[in-house]
């Protein structure tokens, strides 16, 4: 119970600076979340420069939206960000006329693994993995979208549930089906 | 692959980051761009508030309202009394000042100093009725009704006043009896008392000019006996007595100050009535 009144106290208390104003605590907003939402947005559209642009749009939008609003439409200031987010994507595809997959291992626009990625096996020598992120962008748009929220960028069901409106039970039913369709796509089963 | 070596494998892409040199560049350009609408570090007092109020509005709503009630709660009760004390009769608070005087009165327990309280709480009522009234801009045809309602609340105050000072006065005198202070006594008090004391245990002081022995012998006993009751007795009642003639006396007292006061009152004297509760006052100190 206090760990959950401490949460609620910090989110109340960065919401409520962001509303007065604080420019300190809105750039601890920003370095906080800028990678997430940068990884969340790549992995949906699948290109780097369109996700550098579309994430400083993100950014300001939020901070355009706390001042405007009465933050009631959000638990906390991630879910907002990534309502932001998903609205912004949506208008992103509006304006290109397009909603087809783009792949992810499009070499021309290679994934660029941070050099410091900490894990032993990098993405080229993992098969499995190159697999994975190869089929991702064929996934339906709502499957995709909660892999990324959920397994990539460890966001929990409750907030989840907040950013898509969904209740917990729909978005763990989602999940499910998340995964079995993307295990179909990495290992199709064979015709009876 | 399993649903668990699936997941490890989705986990690992949270190592996918930006590049360092736009997440700088970015950061820099999005500072700049809040900082033109407005955005500035906010002062030790803005954050302050805005702590309190997060931490009430994260305990839970029945919590927050708990904690407002408790402060207005002790608040009031600090600073209320100061607050409804200056209240006057025709303000809207009066009936609050009422209220908080009762309840003081009430958690009073000894009976001297709540007639004491009570008679200041009377006095002071029927003096700012006075000052009321003594305002011409309130005490005008227009608020005749209003006049009439306080002076007849003017006069149960002063009778309540006289009520009590009648029997606090009274009273603080037969406390004044029942002490062990040294009393004089007449010669013939003096004398039986060296051989008895009262049963009240009240010492006596001897008068030497005036010290008697007893005749002792088997009929004479019999009369010394009889004549020590009947002396006690005198010597007794004469002390009440002229305990009761000075309690009489202030009552006496009180009680022409308090008919002045209303007879001012009737001739429209305010002042007059205040000076005169003043006295009232002082007497039973």
């Amino acid at each position: 119970m206090p760990s959950n009144i401490v949460k609620k106290f910090k989110n109340k208390q960065t919401l409520s600076r962001l509303k007065s104003r604080d420019k300190e605590v809105f750039t601890e907003v920003y370095d906080a979340n800028v990678s997430d939402i940068h990884r969340f947005v790549y992995f949906k559209i699948g290109s780097r420069e369109e996700a550098n642009d579309l994430t400083s749009i993100i950014f300001l939008k939020t901070w355009d939206h706390i001042q405007k609003n009465t933050l009631e439409d959000a638990k906390t200031l991630r879910a907002l960000l990534y309502k932001v987010a998903r609205n912004a994507i949506i208008d992103y595809y509006r304006e290109r006329g397009s909603h087809k997959p783009i792949s992810l291992d499009d070499e021309e626009n290679p994934i660029d693994i941070a050099a410091d990625m900490s894990q032993s096996d990098k993405i080229d020598d993992d098969q499995d993995l190159k697999r994975i992120v190869s089929k991702l962008p064929f996934l339906k748009e709502e499957y995709r979208e909660i892999i990324i929220m959920r397994f990539i960028n460890d966001l929990s069901l409750e907030e989840i549930s907040d950013i898509t409106q969904k209740s917990r039970g729909n978005v763990r039913v989602l999940l499910h089906r998340a995964l079995s369709a993307l295990k179909d796509l990495i290992e199709p089963k064979p015709n009876a | 692959m399993t649903d668990k070596d699936l997941i490890s494998k989705l986990n690992t892409l949270k190592n996918v980051n930006p590049d360092s040199s736009w997440l700088t560049s970015n950061r820099e350009l999005f500072l700049a761009q809040i900082s033109n609408s407005g955005a500035d570090k906010l002062s030790g007092g803005q954050v302050f508030f805005i702590n309190l109020k997060s931490f009430l509005k994260a305990s839970s709503q029945p919590v927050f309202a708990l904690g407002v009630f408790m402060l207005v709660l002790v608040a009031s009760s600090i600073f209320g009394h100061k607050l409804f004390s200056q209240a006057k009769p025709n303000d809207s608070l009066y009936i609050a000042r009422i209220i908080s005087e009762k309840a003081k009165l009430n958690t009073l327990l000894n009976p001297e100093e709540k007639n004491k309280l009570a008679v200041k709480f009377a006095t002071n009522h029927a003096q700012d009725i006075s000052a009321v009234l003594s305002d011409p801009s309130f005490n005008n045809e227009e608020n005749k009704d209003q006049v009439a309602k306080l002076s007849d609340s003017f006069n149960k105050e002063i009778e309540t006043v006289k009520k009590i000072v009648n029997a606090s006065v009274a009273k603080s005198y037969k406390t004044e009896t029942s002490t062990n202070e040294p009393v004089e006594m007449s010669e013939e008090a003096v004398a039986i008392a060296t051989e008895y004391k009262t049963e009240q245990g009240i010492q006596i002081k001897e008068n030497e000019a005036s010290r008697q022995a007893p005749v002792i012998n088997a009929g004479a006993a019999i009369k010394t006996e009889q004549t020590t009751t009947s002396t006690e007795t005198k010597a007794t009642s004469s002390v009440e007595i002229k305990v009761e003639a000075e309690a009489d006396a202030k009552i006496n007292e009180a009680d022409k100050i308090i008919d002045e006061a209303k007879e001012s009152f009737n001739n429209k004297d305010y002042h007059s009535v205040i000076d005169k509760l003043n006295e009232v006052t002082e007497i039973i100190k």
